[in-house]
């Protein structure tokens, strides 16, 4: 890829704004409740962006549009139970986190459970979290590796030193200020792009015509039900009962007990503020998502009538062409492209043929095009073989590069380095964000909670600060040593995610609903739910989105098993302030 | 710094109605991909 000097200025120039502005706005009360919270203080615009961008990382911007472009829309669906979570946290988690005045989602399991209730979960949070943190950083940083031949260990270094900067001295209000101001450009860039891929269409070929191209080869299916002629595959990741349901579970869980998250709409100065944020969130996630996939539709119709690289990667391409499978990898790169030609003869008789309005023929090249399409995907499933035979420790999936590949061979100089800048920028917002969680609860749940001697409020303030640092650290050294990541990196990060979030939201419901049951009880339960979870995922009958569900149910009932059974005598603690929650809607 | 427990939902009478217009709007939007998938295909 040629990355020019406008590219080199606007990358330098928009990262600098970043780390500039960052600092700006780092001014805030050196104690606690300021650096970890903002003083509780924002308004609900500002904890909607800081959710978002919490969310949003470069691995979204980089693959989505990739995912869309190779399996089609239906990953939207994977967002519909996130509108229905909002609701819940709003009436469930908000009320009680408020009126308790907790720093951290797990301060509240101690007052209802026990200490070491408050300490399993707060743990699970920092493994997964720390560890997802560390893949946040390296997986954009092999991206700009193959794309641009950076190298590894230099990138991940600057992708994750640079964040620190303004992380470690503003804490939260930094961090919600630079999401506000790196969403607003990821946005842009991002509808740059794809008003780009409109604007190369051939002429005569417009918006509407790129929709009809991607509909008629199968990329439109936004809405899918998950059966097939066997019944119902619940092995199928993305359908529609796969995201109300399962993603309903992971948005709940994470939005409710995970600190990165929590820690956001925390922020908020009222509990009405916090629910507002969250709402918002709940109305406008679904159609940003349904646009970052809109973009790899665009570019698939892009690709129709201009050269489809055979194989997105550019680095691995290169390598191939080098490795002694060259000759093999060379046939099936020009049967891919004579393959290529015959549906493009096929896509411009489909936009004759849609422009004329003649249905009959409509129905025929649209059968023509899916037999192609089909073909197509044979051939590129044939190279991904010679991939991974040839690149060890490939797993032959191109998905992550396709929209680089993109802006690389085709967005004018500057727009290309806007387009790297984003990365950047949304790997940090939602890196910031974790840094900032991770360190809340190591100070909170761990570093307070044992430490006997008491401190000045800004000797606490101080310690903070090292734990964003030390964090930090932490994160820049699990990404250089964990390179071979295999697989889709959005899946990767999903499903580590899905091991952990079930147990913990498991943990919060039998703490809001379950009365009786104590800390021993959710605890062992708690344990037990994580085995089966590990257990159901190397068993590989269910897709990952499920193991949210599985494991929340599993600490739920566990718990009332062995309350029931063991721990008669000891409940939990039942006090109306623990178990207060808001029934007022 | 002080909180304020105010719980007033803005707009609306009560946070319920804002409930049930951020899952109306999802519905909405289901039922509008169903017809942009079928329209398109």
């Amino acid at each position: 890829m040629n990355f020019s000097r406008l590219d080199w200025t606007v990358l330098v120039l928009t990262l600098l704004l970043i780390i500039v502005y960052g600092v700006y706005r780092s001014r805030t009360s050196k104690n606690l409740e300021g650096y970890l919270l903002s003083d509780r203080q924002m308004p609900w615009w500002l904890v909607l962006l800081s959710i978002m961008g919490t969310q949003a990382s470069a691995i979204t911007f980089l693959t989505v549009p990739g995912q869309a472009y190779s399996d089609g829309m239906r990953f939207v669906q994977y967002y519909f139970g996130l509108p229905f979570a909002m609701v819940v946290v709003c009436i469930m988690f908000v009320p009680i986190f408020h009126r308790l005045k907790v720093f951290t989602a797990y301060e509240y399991l101690e007052q209802r459970f026990d200490v070491k209730t408050r300490l399993l979960t707060s743990f699970l949070f920092l493994l997964s979290r720390g560890i997802s943190t560390g893949v946040s950083i390296l997986a954009p940083s092999i991206v700009l590796h193959s794309m641009l031949g950076w190298d590894i260990a230099s990138t991940n270094l600057f992708m994750g030193g640079l964040l620190i900067i303004y992380t470690v001295s503003g804490g939260a209000k930094a961090v919600a200020y630079t999401q506000q101001l790196q969403l607003i450009i990821i946005y842009a860039a991002m509808f740059l792009a794809a008003w780009w891929a409109v604007k190369m269409l051939p002429a005569g070929i417009g918006f509407s015509d790129a929709l009809h191209i991607g509909g008629k080869s199968g990329k439109l299916n936004v809405i899918t039900s998950g059966f097939t002629d066997k019944g119902f595959d619940w092995k199928d990741r993305y359908n529609i009962w796969s995201g109300v349901i399962g993603g309903f579970f992971l948005a709940l869980s994470y939005f409710g007990t995970d600190q990165s998250q929590v820690g956001r709409y925390l922020t908020a100065r009222s509990e009405g503020e916090s629910k507002l944020g969250l709402l918002m969130n709940g109305l406008v996630k679904v159609p940003l998502q349904f646009g970052i996939l809109l973009i790899g539709v665009l570019l698939f119709a892009f690709y129709q009538f201009n050269n489809t690289p055979a194989f997105f990667n550019l680095a691995q391409e290169q390598t191939l062409r080098k490795s002694a499978n060259a000759s093999e990898f060379a046939t099936a790169e020009l049967k891919y492209k004579q393959v290529q030609d015959e549906k493009r003869k096929t896509v411009v008789a489909l936009g004759n043929a849609l422009h004329a309005n003649n249905e009959t023929e409509i129905d025929q090249l649209r059968t023509q095009l899916q037999q192609q399409q089909a073909q197509t995907q044979q051939v590129h499933d044939s190279i991904s073989n010679i991939v991974k035979k040839t690149i060890p420790g490939s797993d032959g999936n191109d998905t992550n590069y396709v929209f680089l590949r993109f802006v690389g061979d085709f967005l004018p100089n500057g727009l290309v380095g806007l387009i790297i800048a984003i990365i950047f920028l949304a790997s940090w917002s939602s890196i910031a964000a974790a840094l900032h969680a991770l360190a809340s609860c190591t100070m909170i749940d761990f570093h307070k909670r044992f430490t006997k001697k008491a401190a000045t409020p800004l000797q606490e303030y101080r310690w903070s600060q090292a734990y964003v640092l030390i964090w930090g650290i932490f994160s820049v050294i699990v990404a250089l040593f964990s390179y071979n990541l295999g697989n889709s990196l959005v899946e990767a990060v999903n499903i580590l995610g899905s091991w952990f979030y079930g147990t913990i939201l498991g943990i919060f419901l039998v703490a809001l609903y379950l009365k009786r049951v104590g800390g021993h009880a959710v605890f062992t339960g708690a344990i037990i739910a994580e085995i089966i979870v590990i257990g159901v995922y190397y068993l590989d009958f269910l897709s990952f989105l499920w193991l949210n569900l599985v494991g929340a149910v599993a600490v739920v009932i566990f718990s009332f098993i062995v309350q029931v059974i063991f721990c008669r005598a000891k409940r939990g603690k039942t006090t109306p302030e623990v178990l207060w929650q808001s029934r007022k809607v | 710094m002080s909180t304020t427990d105010n719980d007033q939902a803005p707009v609306f009478k009560k946070w319920r109605h804002w409930y049930w217009l951020v899952i109306g709007f999802l519905l909405v939007l289901v039922v509008l991909f169903y017809c942009f998938t079928k329209h398109f295909a």
